[in-house]
């Protein structure tokens, strides 16, 4: 009989490397859902074997991957936290109050930090791995903590003050790239040691958590998320030599503001944490990614925060002297940010970014989603306020440049300051330049909101509005766009564009003339080939070379076509020349492409209607002018 | 209770007032023996308690005292006699403290310390008092000048008798003169405090002579009756209860030992940071993970495009009938969201699908088998192999140059002139017809009794016969074109007469004369399908594939023999060739083609094509490489050098292929199919043996029409031009020029 049973054992083979779910249950004796629950914590997936042993329908996990769960320490508390619940409640049946007390205060407990050290055994894998988590986060930062769906309030509170800490982060090294504002949320990209990573936060509204979903899969997720983001603010705060957790200003936070609550422990934290390797040399805590940097950023910060100290006291002095002393504080805060990153060597996108809203002040209507304008601009080197207790300045402010605003009417109006709608932030950071604001302004339909993560020339349909962008950029690159003072008159917009446009124009004509002087070169130097009677295996060479040019083959391809006056393209015959495979794969490319081409056909169509439509609307109005003119005519 | 009291008190004064009270006082001529008696047990025996209690003692003899106060008090005798009573306890009291006094001190200390003295002197034995006659009838010493002895056994001696006004003058002038009682049996005044008169008030009142004791304090059960309801049992409490427990004890050692070993530990351990350096400095992806297997990651969700804005173009945004036309649409066709457009942030609703979504992102996550699939992310024009330029193959056919008019059927079959002056053609019209190449002029028409199979044009120039098959007959034409004497060929196609002789019933075929023809006529038992001719112009083979054994047959033109090379074939032949210069005969079965060695009379080749079904064949002038057509639409090159397999099988057309050929000059081959397409190929073969042939398609042919289901039927190049005829099933010939 164990002859035999050792004959039945595979040895190599997918029978032998994979198991099935029901089997692995058995074997870790372990019931479905506590099987879930460590799978998700461990983050093991089912895996498709070659050849399915048992059947189509049944899952497949790797062998290799049920051994690693059976030496988990978690099973060992899983069993541990089981036999606990049952005693509780045995003793709740009887009665036994002192005995229940006793045991609810030695819970067992559990940490999932290996974990993570396990399933990222590097700081960079869990950054690559970032956009679900900090998804997940953000949803539950805003779901209802109610009893009857079964979220704890905790949970609830964690996640907040989770995601709240990224953004700060966030906010803090510019490291903002995108953001979208979809129907669904809004979209952030951000780029954290060069890995980009892509969050979505819903809208600020109440969520409802659908029935037939099961919040115990999502909350079990949301216990490894959190465990993991802790863990990655903790380094990304470390890196910046701050102290993590940061303490969040109780007030600010109550009123809602806590993003800004956070960035101001972190501009506080900064400075006392520059104080203090002022005293010590051979503290070493900031920028730990490269450590032939480390030195010379650790003696520049040491000077600056001598420096800042000095002004800390003077501006302190003075503001007792002049100003009430709230107002003056923070804003000592932001110029301390700005010194501080002042000499960290960052790349030029980050330069750019910081700069964006550098010198603008703006003050947010109660009636606009605040965390996220808060959060783009504090990356993008604005200083916000919004209307409310604690906020940094008055909406009375004489320095505010922009109030955003999104409602029909405003009662009162500040001429010092243009009244924008939320979407012209999003676009102008999208876009990295100031967009003239006529377009967004109080009670205007804005123009389209576009898709930064869209690469229009790939996809092959250009929006209309994409084009305008782009021309202001390239005007923006030329330099030729005024300070964003003057930029909301019509007439030097429209002046701006027309120059921009004769730019375009003129380089695009020096490209063409560029090109055809290649060609001439390339047919004359073929010329001289034929004279000489190169055979054609030469020429497959010379052609051979063109496509590594890659931009000339089209070219070439062009003035040939009159001479051998073929209607047919050679690809056409060549494809009798493609082996099967790769015959049917081009069938199947060719599917894809025609799908694509066929929805840009869609958009182009539709847009065509919408314009014919909104001529139409023009068009009557037109005719009833001649028709009242000829009238007038007619009577006169 | 209290009133009564009061009364009593004014009574006594009233009577003091009277005298009468005097008389009373003084006329009380002793206490009672038996009383004194007790008196002095009392204080003898009570030794340690204060004189309080003394007195209580004494309320039970009261009694006894009442009888001689009677006679004094007539009208309230109660009441004086209660007080006398009291007086009288007192008096006990008051004898022993003089007896103390006697003893602690001769001299007579004041009243106020007398107290203090009392209360010292408790511990003494026997307080004699100042008279010691015992208890004795008072009346005894009525008569004499003393009252008694004192301790030291002198006389003492009685009082001067105040006379009764001095003695009511000091009653009524000191005011504490009513608290005074006369001591008969010490023959002494004594006064009472206002303690011990309030302590009579008190027994008079029949109430415990002390305030500060109270007889009815509240009840308190010192017993907790809390939970414990009545016992079960009255058993007396077990020994064990009052020993300590052997297994408690043991348990407490275990403790003990766990403690000291660490096992239990008492202090809670310290918080540790939530939240700690994890990764070290090490900014580098890792590809190992714990379990040994590749990590891979979970796919990244597609990022947004302009349709997902809250605000998209007008044209991302479908119009109301394109939303209908969605529901007519399969659940898995449909689009799974649909764009919207609003007019500001502040109308964007909440996303209702939001936490559906992340909850089916997690069940991916965590129920979704992963693998590695490469995607191929190439320009699909590059899948197309790189071939050289078809201009830089020139010659080849291009465009139509000529086209041949006259058919009325479907042209089957057109064969070219070695001099390539003439083209003959064959058609389902029963006519064969000869054009001149340059002009499409037609020269000839010979009309047959039977629609035309195949038609071979005799390789030799100087003879200028065509062999035509005609269902089961093969004529050899002579169509006077040929350069040697006419003689030569007409005797060449007269009948052999040897031929006739060995005319019998076993013979393969008939040699016969054609009636009215200039033709020699084979006549095969089945119907001859193809004919093709040794380069030689000697030796030609029929194919009849229904003729089993005898499918191909190999006639001998000058000798007017026919001979069957195979005693068995393996197949249904569809073609068979000679090897342009060598002794080899090519047999196309449906899916073979067998190279036979006619020397050696063995086969020396099986050529494995791959193919369902072979139409046509043709053989490269060089002898070494092969073309075969099928059905599916795909030639198969073979390079004999090779091997056995093809070199390239070449998938062009979308319908069964008709007919291929070489150019017997130019590197040139063409397929002709019924999509009514030739091709036209640049088939390089090199001499050098480590070349492989090179294989460049070079262009497409269009021009004929479907007719009846069939396109072009037959295809052949121009003998010493790169010239191309097709002739089709519109019953038209073309010739392509390049």
């Amino acid at each position: 009989m164990a002859k035999e049973r050792k004959k039945l054992k595979k040895k190599e083979g997918n029978a032998a490397k994979y198991t099935t779910r029901n089997k692995a249950l058995n074997r870790l004796q372990i019931k479905l859902p506590e099987f879930r629950r460590l799978c998700i914590l461990k983050g093991i997936h089912p895996r498709e074997p070659k050849k399915k042993f048992e059947g189509s329908h049944k899952t497949y996990y790797h062998v290799k991957d049920i051994n690693f769960l059976a030496h988990e320490p978690l099973l060992e508390t899983g069993r541990a936290l089981k036999v606990y619940k049952k005693k509780i409640k045995k003793a709740q049946a009887k009665k036994n109050w002192s005995l229940v007390t006793r045991l609810e205060a030695n819970k067992p407990s559990y940490s999932l930090d290996h974990l993570v050290k396990e399933r990222y055994p590097s700081f960079i894998d869990a950054l690559r791995d970032l956009d679900d988590p900090l998804t997940m986060l953000h949803l539950f930062a805003t779901f209802p903590a109610e009893a009857s769906y079964k979220i704890p309030a905790e949970t609830v509170n964690n996640c907040r003050r989770l995601s709240l800490e990224w953004q700060a982060y966030v906010a803090r090294t510019h490291c903002l790239r995108k953001t979208f504002i979809s129907v669904k949320g809004i979209y952030y990209q951000a780029d954290v040691a060069g890995q980009k990573i892509t969050w979505l936060t819903p809208h600020v509204l109440s969520q409802v958590v659908p029935n037939d979903i099961d919040i115990r899969v999502m909350l079990t997720f949301v216990e490894f998320y959190e465990t993991l983001v802790g863990f990655v603010n903790f380094k990304l705060y470390h890196s910046l030599g701050l102290k993590y957790p940061p303490i969040l200003d109780s007030k600010l936070e109550a009123e809602a503001a806590e993003l800004y609550a956070v960035m101001r422990d972190l501009g506080k934290e900064a400075h006392e944490a520059s104080e203090k390797e002022k005293d010590s040399n051979d503290f070493n805590s900031l920028s730990d990614t490269d450590t032939n940097h480390a030195q010379e950023p650790v003696n520049t910060e040491s000077r600056l925060a001598e420096s800042r100290a000095r002004l800390a006291s003077l501006q302190d002095r003075l503001s007792k002297m002049a100003k009430p002393e709230g107002n003056e504080k923070l804003l000592g805060v932001t110029d301390d940010d700005e010194n501080m990153e002042e000499d960290e060597n960052e790349d030029d996108d980050t330069r750019q970014c910081k700069a964006l809203f550098k010198d603008l002040k703006f003050f947010l209507g109660r009636e606009v989603p605040r965390e996220s304008l808060l959060l783009l601009i504090r990356a993008f080197g604005g200083v916000a306020s919004w209307a409310g207790d604690n906020a940094p300045f008055e909406e009375s402010d004489e320095d505010i440049t922009h109030q955003i605003v999104d409602r029909p009417t405003q009662g009162h109006i500040f001429l010092s300051r243009e009244y924008v709608q939320p979407q012209w932030v999003y676009d102008c950071v999208n876009n990295r330049l100031l967009l003239p604001t006529i377009d967004y302004l109080l009670g205007r339909v804005p123009p389209p909101h576009l898709s930064p993560f869209v690469d229009n020339e790939k996809e092959g349909y250009v929006p209309e509005y994409a084009e305008t962008l782009k021309r202001l950029q390239t005007a923006k690159e030329g330099k030729v766009l005024p300070l964003p003072g003057e930029e909301g008159s019509k007439d030097t917009e429209q002046f701006l564009e027309s120059v921009v446009a004769n730019r375009t124009e003129s380089m695009e004509e020096l490209r063409k003339t560029q090109k055809q002087a290649i060609l001439e070169k390339t047919y004359q130097e073929e010329l001289t080939k034929e004279i000489a009677g190169i055979p054609f295996s030469g020429s497959i060479q010379t052609m051979d070379r063109d496509e590594v040019d890659g931009e000339h083959v089209v070219e070439k391809e062009a003035y040939s076509h009159p001479e051998t006056m073929d209607e047919e393209p050679p690809s056409a015959i060549a494809k009798a020349m493609m082996p099967r495979k790769a015959r049917k794969l081009y069938a199947a490319m060719q599917i894809g492409k025609q799908k694509k081409q066929a929805e840009i056909d869609l958009l182009k169509e539709r847009k065509r209607k919408s314009e014919r439509k909104q001529n139409k609307k023009v068009a009557p109005e037109i005719e009833f002018q001649h028709t009242f003119e000829s009238r007038c005519k007619a009577s006169g | 209770m209290r009133s009564s009291e009061k009364k009593q008190v004014e009574e006594s004064k009233k009577a003091a007032s009277n005298g009468a009270v005097v008389s009373d006082i003084n006329g009380v001529p002793s206490v009672p023996d038996s009383a004194r008696e007790d008196i002095s047990n009392a204080t003898s025996e009570s030794e340690d308690e204060d004189w309080h209690n003394s007195s209580s003692d004494n309320d039970g003899d009261s009694s006894s005292i009442s009888d001689n106060t009677d006679e004094s008090s007539d009208e309230d005798d109660e009441d004086t006699k209660a007080i006398n009573e009291a007086m009288l306890d007192y008096m006990g009291a008051l004898e022993e403290r003089r007896q103390r006094e006697a003893l602690g001190s001769e001299e007579e200390e004041p009243r106020s310390a007398r107290t203090e003295v009392e209360s010292d002197s408790s511990e003494d034995e026997v307080v004699p008092s100042r008279n010691t006659i015992g208890n004795v009838p008072l009346h005894w010493y009525k008569d004499e000048q003393h009252i008694g002895y004192d301790l030291a056994g002198k006389k003492i001696k009685k009082k001067e008798k105040q006379d009764q006004i001095d003695s009511f003058l000091a009653h009524t002038d000191g005011s504490k003169s009513w608290r005074k009682i006369y001591d008969e049996y010490n023959d002494e005044e004594v006064e009472l405090t206002k303690e011990e008169v309030d302590m009579i008030r008190r027994i008079r009142a029949g109430r415990i002579p002390h305030a500060e004791v109270n007889a009815y304090e509240p009840y308190v059960d010192w017993f907790d009756w809390d939970g414990k309801g009545h016992p079960l049992s009255n058993a007396p409490e077990p020994k064990r209860r009052f020993i300590p427990s052997k297994w408690e004890a043991k348990k407490v050692v275990k403790l003990v030992r766990a403690i000291r070993n660490g096992w239990i530990k008492l202090d809670k351990p310290k918080e540790k940071p939530k939240f700690y350096l994890l990764w070290g400095d090490d900014l580098k992806a890792t590809e190992k993970t714990a379990n040994g297997l590749t990590y891979i990651p979970p796919p990244k969700p597609k990022l947004p495009g302009h349709e997902e804005s809250y605000n998209p173009p007008v044209e991302y945004i479908p119009t109301q009938e394109e939303i209908n036309s969605y529901a007519l649409m399969y659940e898995e066709d449909r689009p799974k969201f649909i764009p919207q457009g609003f007019q500001s942030l502040r109308q964007v609703p909440a996303y209702s699908e939001f936490i559906k979504e992340r909850f089916e992102r997690c069940l991916d996550l965590y129920l979704c088998p992963r693998s590695r699939k490469k995607r191929i992310d190439i320009d699909p024009e590059s899948l197309i192999p790189k071939l050289p330029k078809p201009k830089d193959l020139q010659p080849f056919p291009n465009i139509c140059y000529l086209e041949y008019h006259g058919h009325t059927g479907p042209v089957v079959s057109i064969a070219v002139d070695p001099s390539g002056m003439w083209l003959a053609s064959g058609s389902m019209d029963q006519t064969v017809r000869l054009w001149e190449v340059q002009t499409a002029r037609c020269c000839r028409v010979w009309s047959l009794d039977g629609p035309v199979r195949h038609i071979a044009w005799n390789p030799r120039k100087d003879l200028g016969i065509l062999a035509i098959s005609l269902q089961s007959k093969v004529l050899l034409l002579d169509l006077e074109l040929g350069t040697s004497d006419p003689d030569e060929v007409s005797k060449l196609l007269a009948l052999n007469p040897s031929v006739m002789d060995n005319d019998g019933d076993g013979a393969l075929v008939t040699w016969m004369k054609h009636e009215n023809l200039k033709a020699l006529e084979v006549k095969h038992s089945q119907e001859v399908l193809s004919i093709t001719w040794h380069h030689k112009g000697d030796y030609f083979t029929s194919v009849a594939p229904d003729a089993n054994t005898r499918a191909v047959l190999v006639h001998q033109l000058s000798k007017q023999q026919t001979q069957n090379p195979f005693r068995k074939l393996q197949g249904r032949v569809v073609t068979a060739m000679f090897h342009p210069s060598r002794p080899f005969l090519f047999v196309a079965t449906k899916m073979h083609v067998r190279v036979y060695n006619l020397v050696k009379q063995q086969l020396s080749k099986k050529l494995m094509t791959g193919l369902h079904e072979i139409t046509s064949m043709a053989i490269h002038s060089k002898g070494d490489n092969l073309i075969v057509g099928s059905k599916e639409g795909k030639i198969c090159w073979f390079d004999m050098d090779l091997s056995t397999q093809p070199y390239k099988t070449i998938k062009n057309h979308h319908e069964d292929i008709q007919a291929v050929a070489f150019h017997t000059a130019y590197p040139l081959f063409a397929s002709c199919a019924d999509d009514s397409t030739v091709h036209v190929f640049h088939g390089m073969v090199y001499n050098d043996l480590l070349q492989n042939p090179l294989i460049v398609p070079l262009k497409i042919l269009h021009g004929h029409s479907k007719t009846g289901g069939r396109g072009i039927l037959d295809c052949c190049f121009h003998s010493n031009q790169p010239w191309l005829f097709s002739a089709g099933a519109d019953s038209v010939i073309k010739l392509f020029c390049d």
